[in-house]
């Protein structure tokens, strides 16, 4: 399942990092500490947190996660957006919070 | 020009994690009888007690830093020492105007309260004074750096509430004018000092940093960070 797929069955939000929507998805990682992340979250998997810092996006590529979500209606700021653009690595958003946008995710991937 | 020993991360009892027994005149007597210097009160998201303690400080010959130990919307933890009471006020302000309220149960929590000289309460803070601010790091290093303060992550090698916890690695575009370490200097290119966190008067000066400078001051101490004009952290870190 590729980002885009996800972004039409879970209603996202597009933020940014348009040129990675054909990434594919092949599991999620949910997790709000970014050291969590950067040690333990496995390539191509969509990151889920409500983190919006511009070192998501870094830590994003460093694992090669195939898209971030932001929870809770928050929203990233211009910087984590132009690093999300540069690095081609959608920044996604949703109202939802983590728990519920999580197990909707799981239950379309697994 | 000489070594002055200061501990710049304390706790009053204004900050819910704080002993009740941390009391500005405690924090006072047991810096003294540590031998330090100077010291800074830096309660979570407050500077309700700074005054006081400046000015029990002052008779009893320790300087005292205007600080709060402020948690931006990442949970991430930064002192911000302040200049002068000008800043602190204009800093409280903004500390308030970013206040997330999220309310507040002493019962779980503990006490959070303002006393004053005579060691009466006469405020209680009804909102949960450890929560995030609604303001990013950025925004914090922003509102310490225009008003003349000092910008410092605290706790950087701590696995929780640290900067690098939650964001995984510094920002390099991150204008910081010191880290604060728990544990071994770790090799930085940000001048690194070491503070006590206390929270209980036993805890008061279990670290602290010398720094080599003329006289204990806010002004001293931002040059000794700089290492300007012949001030410097003294390396005695482990």
């Amino acid at each position: 399942m590729k980002v885009t797929d996800i972004v039409e069955k879970l209603n996202l939000k597009i933020f940014s990092g348009h040129d990675g929507l054909g990434r594919e998805v092949t599991g999620g990682y949910a997790s709000d500490l970014l050291s969590d992340v950067m040690g333990h979250a496995t390539a191509g998997s969509a990151w889920i947190t409500i983190q919006t810092h511009r070192n998501v996006v870094a830590i994003a590529s460093l694992r090669d996660l195939s898209a971030v979500i932001i929870t809770c209606g928050e929203k990233p700021g211009d910087d984590t957006v132009s690093q999300s653009n540069e690095e081609s690595i959608p920044v996604l958003g949703t109202d939802l919070p983590t728990f519920e946008i999580a197990g909707r995710l799981y239950s379309l991937i697994s | 020009m000489r070594p002055i020993r200061a501990d710049l991360h304390i706790h009053s009892l204004l900050s819910p994690c704080g002993s009740l027994e941390m009391t500005p005149r405690e924090i006072i007597s047991l810096a003294a009888a540590k031998g330090l210097e100077m010291i800074a009160v830096s309660d979570h998201n407050s500077t309700l007690h700074c005054e006081l303690t400046v000015t029990l400080g002052k008779r009893a010959g320790i300087t005292v830093l205007r600080a709060a130990e402020v948690t931006s919307a990442e949970d991430v933890h930064s002192l911000v020492l302040l200049p002068d009471e000008k800043a602190r006020i204009s800093f409280q302000e903004w500390i308030d105007m970013h206040n997330a309220h999220i309310p507040y149960n002493p019962d779980i929590f503990g006490d959070q309260v303002v006393i004053d000289e005579k060691e009466n309460i006469i405020l209680r803070i009804d909102h949960f004074l450890t929560a995030a601010l609604n303001a990013t790091l950025d925004e914090v290093e922003a509102a310490a750096h225009i008003r003349g303060g000092l910008f410092i992550p605290a706790h950087i090698d701590r696995p929780s509430m640290s900067i690098i916890s939650q964001l995984g690695f510094i920002p390099d575009d991150l204008y910081i004018d010191a880290v604060e370490v728990v544990g071994r200097t770790p090799e930085l290119l940000h001048p690194v000092i070491r503070n006590s966190d206390a929270h209980i008067p036993e805890h008061i000066g279990r670290r602290f940093t010398t720094y080599m400078i003329d006289h204990p001051s806010f002004e001293e101490l931002a040059m000794a960070l700089r290492g300007e004009e012949g001030r410097y952290i003294m390396t005695d870190l482990p």
